[in-house]
């Protein structure tokens, strides 16, 4: 994923200073703020209260209906470009060498996400990479400022990781982007996983049982 | 007895009664920590108007005290509820219509401070100002109605809340008939909790400024009204706490399902797809297009040729020996096989999990675990692979499966003098050999035309 980020004046400077003496204040009224700076992996249920903002628990979803309900949440637009292997032969070639399956590029000034696909990866891997993608949009992996001091000092058997905030934007996530590059692909990938049971089962799921079952 | 006492043993039978069901017939039904926590309260209040009934507890700052306590229960109750719809008990999920409504979510979760600081100041207006809070028909003074509004006012508000928020979470569209039942019992509970809250301060004020020969009529229609909501609140929870569903997908399946098989499968497809494109099983390119081809040729349908070309890319990537595809084993392709049979066995779980074919492509049938060229490409490749071209029971292969032996064995990638007599005999495989010398020919053809119509140009 890239972010392409606008220049910023003086003015952009202190707004931005100012935003950070705001943020601890309106954290005050979040619902369940995770402001310690740390939190556990994304769960199925806490999943689930995500899709109930975009107004999709309980419903039988594809990922193009997330896509739009997360876009229209975010107010960005979400453009998904499945890229024919006859159009452009070394797209699938440098991906796959890279490792990688899909490419999400983000732009703050036009207010938009696009997300590249090659059109040759198999179904359920194109649908889990685009879901993938749109993962790293709805935790605000983007708006971060990924920090190089970050150290990683964390144990394999820890179960709560360090966050980082955002620069400014916004989330559908209730928790901050992780601090390490490797849990916010995890977490994405979780969220890739979650989107297509929950899509899958609608008002089937478990989980969508509990918002209806609170008592 | 006195009329306060007389009250006080209606509404301990009451209670006791609506206990004694709780215990024998809810809870071991559904024990859920609602229902649990429901039981105490009715056992606390049974004992607290048992205790009124049979003491003379009237007078002074005790009566207070009582009194106070016999609306704890309740007070805790709604506070309950109300935290619970928030999503602020432990590992619960707030209920669907709170979700995309934060404000209601912060007005519901603070119902258990304000209800109790209500409470807490009930009391000290109380005890500084006391008044006969338990004798039921005696005039009072106005700080008695004070008192009553302090407790009452919230809780009409946080119950009439909660009431509005399960018949929102009911009406739902789509929703499962039970719970759309569920939610509407409690949706009526609470509403009688709103009402008795409503009737209470109502009959406080009466007691205070009422006067004349009709007041004691009043206040006792307004007791036996009291009576009757109470009643029809525990019957109401009682229903909706009986009403059970029991979804289709158990949670701990659907764990089982996204670390195991969908790992499994997304590791391996893309795995796959990752060393046929970075051109690390270099002997597949020919082999999958004589595939094709002589699925054409034999007029295959494309679900056949899907399962045919799946199933040489993974021979050739089982039988690649670069280190792109050294991930991609037998043992690999057999634990994602049993993994997709797992999900096959269950009838509700297979027919529901799909994925769309493409992006945006709607018009394209879904793939299923079963309907997925891999599932069957799985089976065909090991076959392939490790038996030799055995396939195991009776059925005789399709002749998909025999071009792919075929070109298989063509290609090298299997030892052709393995397969077994059981493929090397009978008509599908002279057919499947004929198909792909046919295809063979054609695709020399073609890239000899090709090359002269490269050199024509240079």
């Amino acid at each position: 994923m890239n972010v392409d980020a606008p220049k910023r004046d003086l003015a952009g400077a202190i707004l931005n200073r100012l935003t950070g003496f705001w943020r601890p204040l309106r954290n005050l009224s979040a619902a369940r703020p995770r402001v310690n700076g740390s939190r556990s992996l994304l769960t199925a249920a806490e999943f689930q209260e995500e899709l109930a903002i975009l107004g999709l628990s309980g419903r039988r979803f594809e990922p193009e209906d997330y896509s739009d309900a997360l876009g229209e949440y975010l107010d960005i637009s979400i453009t998904v470009h499945v890229i024919p292997d006859s159009w452009y032969p070394e797209l699938s070639r440098l991906l796959a060498l890279s490792g990688r399956l899909g490419e999400l590029r983000y732009s703050e000034q036009l207010n938009l996400a696009a997300i590249f696909v090659p059109g040759s990866l198999p179904p359920l891997v194109l649908t889990l990479t685009i879901l993938h993608e749109l993962g790293h949009l709805a935790a605000g992996d983007l708006l971060i400022e990924p920090d190089e001091q970050f150290e990683d000092d964390q144990h394999a058997e820890q179960t709560i990781f360090a966050t980082l905030p955002l620069k400014k934007g916004k989330k559908l996530a209730r928790g901050y982007p992780f601090a390490k590059e490797s849990l916010r692909e995890r977490e994405a990938n979780l969220r890739a996983s979650y989107a297509l049971f929950a899509g899958c089962l609608g008002d089937d799921s478990p989980y969508a049982h509990d918002m209806y079952d609170v008592l | 007895m006195s009329a306060a006492q007389h009250q006080a043993l209606v509404l301990c039978s009451v209670s006791f009664v609506a206990f004694i069901f709780f215990l024998c017939f809810l809870l071991p039904l559904r024990r859920t920590k609602f229902s649990v926590f429901a039981a105490c309260n009715l056992f606390f209040v049974a004992l607290m108007f048992g205790a009124v009934a049979l003491l003379d507890l009237s007078g002074g700052r005790a009566e207070i005290m009582v009194a106070v306590l016999t609306e704890l229960p309740v007070v805790l109750i709604v506070a309950w509820v109300c935290l619970a719809l928030a999503g602020g008990l432990h590992d619960r999920l707030p209920a669907e219509p709170v979700t995309r409504r934060p404000w209601l979510r912060r007005t519901l979760g603070s119902a258990p401070l304000v209800l109790l600081l209500s409470v807490g100041l009930a009391t000290v207006v109380g005890l500084v100002w006391p008044s006969p809070a338990l004798r039921v028909y005696a005039p009072a003074p106005p700080q008695f109605f004070v008192l009553k509004g302090l407790i009452m006012a919230p809780e009409v508000l946080y119950s009439g809340f909660a009431s509005v928020v399960f018949v929102m979470a009911g009406l739902a569209p789509g929703l499962k008939r039970r719970f759309y039942f569920k939610n509407l019992a409690f949706s009526v509970g609470m509403a009688c909790i709103a009402l008795i809250a409503l009737e209470s301060t109502v009959f406080a004020g009466l007691r205070v400024w009422l006067s004349g020969e009709g007041r004691r009529a009043i206040l006792e229609t307004l007791n036996t009204l009291e009576a009757c909501l109470a009643i029809s609140c525990i019957l109401a929870f009682a229903a909706g706490l009986s009403l059970r569903y029991t979804p289709a997908v158990a949670t701990t399946l659907l764990h089982r399902l996204q670390t195991g098989w969908l790992h499994t499968q997304e590791q391996f497809e893309s795995l796959e797809w990752q060393a046929v494109s970075s051109g690390a099983a270099d002997r597949l390119t020919h082999a999958s297009n004589a595939v094709v081809e002589a699925c054409r040729i034999k007029g295959l349908s494309e679900s056949d040729t899907q399962k045919a070309l799946a199933t040489i890319r993974l021979v050739a990537v089982m039988r690649d020996p670069s280190s792109e595809t050294q991930q991609i084993t037998p043992d690999a392709a057999r634990k994602l096989y049993e993994l997709q049979e797992e999900i096959l066995c269950d009838d509700v779980l297979a027919s529901k999990i799909s994925w769309a074919a493409g992006w945006r492509s709607r018009a394209d049938e879904p793939q299923t675990v079963k309907s997925a060229p891999l599932h069957d490409a799985l089976k065909a490749a090991l076959e392939l692979v490790d038996n030799h071209g055995k396939s195991e029971g009776v059925r005789t292969p399709p002749l998909w499966y025999y071009i792919v032996a075929v070109s298989a064995a063509d290609a090298k990638m299997i030892d052709p003098t393995h397969l077994s007599m059981q493929l090397r005999d009978g008509a599908e495989h002279r057919a499947a050999v004929e198909a792909y010398d046919a295809a063979k020919r054609a695709l020399q053809l073609f890239e000899e035309l090709d090359a002269e119509r490269r050199l024509r140009e240079e």
